[in-house]
């Protein structure tokens, strides 16, 4: 009887698409070592009985060398062999890489059956796989499937019931390569081919000369289209939509409210020029929505289409070669580039990326680098709406003071942390081009989380503040910090309320410096600062069930000393 | 025969493992990734003066720390 059933496969082999096929519960993957660090679990329907599947992180062997891989083998030993099937899955493409687990499992004794995943790859690159003999030679059922486009999931499921235990004695690592040479000689045909321009491309991606040239027109032409497809869509879909539609209707829907009444200060907030203003009202159906959806959301989506493709394509692993110099400098390695650009979506599933990372050092840096210096999408869209209107220039400098504060930090973090940084060891993926329904549908799951979990707190943000606002609740908090807000920052008192907000949310918190009518230094400072400033909650409690209270702690003083810092030095020495 | 390290060795040239200075640790890590004793592998490139090492090593490419290619001992004709 199977009760469990368990995937488990080398980084980077499709585990997770093989798992949503299975399942229908749809989880984010990527083409990149490491995009499952959570184990999620799901429930195939076989016949009448449900049936739990696992999808373990990614493992080389089992003999586990990181954390990752010590928790997928852990789950595995603790389970009743009688009552599961492992299901290793192997990337055609590089067959022998992958058996040494296979081979592993066969031996330990739990029943498994082998899913060559990737045939379809491997068979644009002239791989041919004998899959009966591959078969016969292992004793275990071997099936080969397409995960991404569903093709052998079937096979998969109804064969599942063949997979037992196979009689094979313990051999030590060395005689397993010995064996597995022998075993991917006898199934293995490769036709003889030339380089093909995507295998060159894979190439020149990782030599000095080209791959910086490569990396630079990457990221140059990800910011453009970002921007392009982000500003697009507000000038063409959603101004017009607020604008033209949305507004005339809330203001006939208004007109019978009391225009200083209570209900009318909470919904609408303060008329600017007797008309509703978007930007500056304040209220939980003007402003509210107008930030997540006019501003925030036009964004979300066109820097997640951008990095979903960057991440199915393989690109990352090869710029997280190209800047392991760098980053070591500031105690990191070349994989945190992966955490570091997730940080730049959301910092919450760049800070859980870290657990990728081998050392609590690297994550302790990594966490702690994110949440101050890496400015959310909602928050850098904010940025270039408000600072963008007074020029390019101004939001440059917001990057490049946070650039230069991540340098700093980094380097001094990596001279005080005890601890050391453990050697990069890192597959590099070759290139593939999924589908472009897989993309849309990983754009799709990333915005629906991002929906769920931002419009209920930006209502409930916006309403609470105007509430507070209201009665004149925030004056005390006002009155204690204007020594700092106004004699350290230059910002008007009343921008402690935005601070106070940001650790609600940033994009909201921008939102609260609109009405104040600041000036451009002010802007530059206020928006700097929310971005240093508190992680927002979400980060706050990811860093704490990650890293533990203690370094949250040292994190967060850190991050309070840096904003007095970069708060003073930039009111009183840089923009004088 | 001649000897060096994987850093030594010039990009775009083929050469087998002789050894592997390191802990255990280290040579379990590498043996399960497929770098072993006798293993042949070609250096694709070497970015920087302290960079990471790309190797191509079977139908996979990998890429090492400068610490871990130090360590990396071959010999080549």
């Amino acid at each position: 009887m199977i009760k469990k059933i368990y995937l488990i496969g080398n980084p980077n082999v499709g585990k997770s698409v093989v798992f949503s096929r299975l399942t229908g519960v749809n989880v984010v993957s990527s083409n990149y070592p490491g995009t499952t660090v959570e184990i999620s679990k799901g429930f195939l329907k076989l016949n009448e009985d449900r049936i739990e599947v696992i999808d373990l992180p990614g493992t080389y062997s089992l003999e586990p060398t990181s954390r990752a891989e010590e928790v997928a083998v852990s789950i595995l030993n603790d389970s009743v062999k009688e009552e599961m099937v492992v299901i290793n899955i192997l990337d055609s493409t590089n067959l022998e890489r992958n058996l040494l687990l296979t081979l592993q499992l066969i031996e330990a004794g739990f029943p498994v059956m082998a899913c060559l995943n990737m045939c379809d790859d491997a068979g644009h690159r002239g791989i041919h796989i004998d899959v009966d003999k591959l078969e016969n030679i292992l004793q275990i059922p071997v099936i080969s499937t397409c995960a991404i486009t569903g093709r052998g999931i079937r096979m998969l499921t109804e064969r599942l019931p063949q997979a037992h235990p196979a009689a094979r004695g313990a051999l030590s690592n060395e005689d397993r390569w010995k064996e597995i040479g022998r075993i991917v000689e006898s199934v293995q045909r490769l036709e003889h081919r030339h380089h093909t321009l995507r295998e060159m491309v894979e190439d020149a991606s990782v030599r000095p000369l080209a791959g910086f040239f490569i990396a630079a027109c990457v990221l140059y032409a990800s910011f453009k289209i970002v921007r392009f497809i982000g500003e697009s869509i507000i000038n063409k879909i959603t101004d017009p939509f607020f604008l033209g539609i949305y507004q005339p209707m809330l203001e006939k829907l208004t007109s019978s409210l009391d225009k200083k009444g209570f209900l009318f200060h909470l919904l609408i907030g303060d008329l600017v020029g007797g008309t509703i203003d978007f930007k500056q009202s304040l209220g939980v159906l003007t402003t509210a929505p107008y930030i997540e959806f006019g501003m925030v959301l036009p964004y979300i989506i066109s820097f997640y289409l951008v990095l979903s493709a960057l991440e199915d394509i393989g690109y990352l692993p090869r710029l997280a070669i190209l800047l392991d110099n760098l980053l070591h400098r500031i105690g990191l390695h070349g994989f945190a580039v992966i955490p570091v650009l997730l940080g730049f979506g959301c910092n919450v599933p760049g800070i859980l990326a870290t657990r990728a990372l081998e050392s609590k050092r690297e994550r302790f840096i990594a966490s702690t680098i994110i949440s101050i210096g890496i400015p959310c999408v909602p928050l850098q869209a904010m940025i270039f709406g408000l600072l963008g209107a007074f020029g390019g220039f101004y939001v440059a400098g917001v990057y490049l003071t946070l650039f230069f504060i991540i340098l700093v930090l980094g380097i001094a973090l990596n001279r005080i942390v005890p601890g050391y940084s453990p050697e990069f060891l890192l597959e590099i993926p070759p290139y593939r081009f999924p589908p472009i329904g897989a993309l849309i549908k990983k754009l799709y799951l990333r915005v629906r989380g991002f929906l769920i979990e931002a419009v209920p707190v930006v209502l409930g943000g916006v309403l609470l503040v105007n509430v507070l606002l209201y009665f004149k609740l925030f004056d005390l908090v006002t009155a204690i910090s204007a020594p700092v807000i106004q004699g350290l920052f230059g910002l008007p008192k009343e921008a402690v309320v935005a601070l106070v907000i940001g650790f609600i949310r940033k994009d909201v918190a921008v939102g609260m410096l609109m009405p104040l009518g600041l000036s451009v230094k002010q802007l530059f400072i206020g928006t700097t600062l929310l971005a240093i400033s508190f992680p927002c909650i979400a980060t706050f409690i990811v860093i704490w069930k990650e890293l533990g209270l203690k370094d949250l702690a040292k994190s967060t003083f850190i991050m309070m000393i840096i904003s007095l810092i970069v708060g003073t030095a930039l009111n009183f020495l840089i923009l004088r | 025969m001649k000897k060096c390290s994987l850093v030594q060795l010039k990009p775009d040239n083929r050469a087998r493992v002789a050894e592997i200075h390191g802990g255990d640790n280290l040579r379990n890590r590498l043996m399960s990734m497929g770098i072993y004793k006798g293993k042949e592998l070609v250096k694709l490139s070497h970015i920087g003066l302290r960079g990471p090492v790309v190797v191509k090593i079977g139908r996979g490419i990998l890429a090492l720390g400068h610490g871990v290619a130090a360590k990396i001992i071959l010999e080549h004709e």
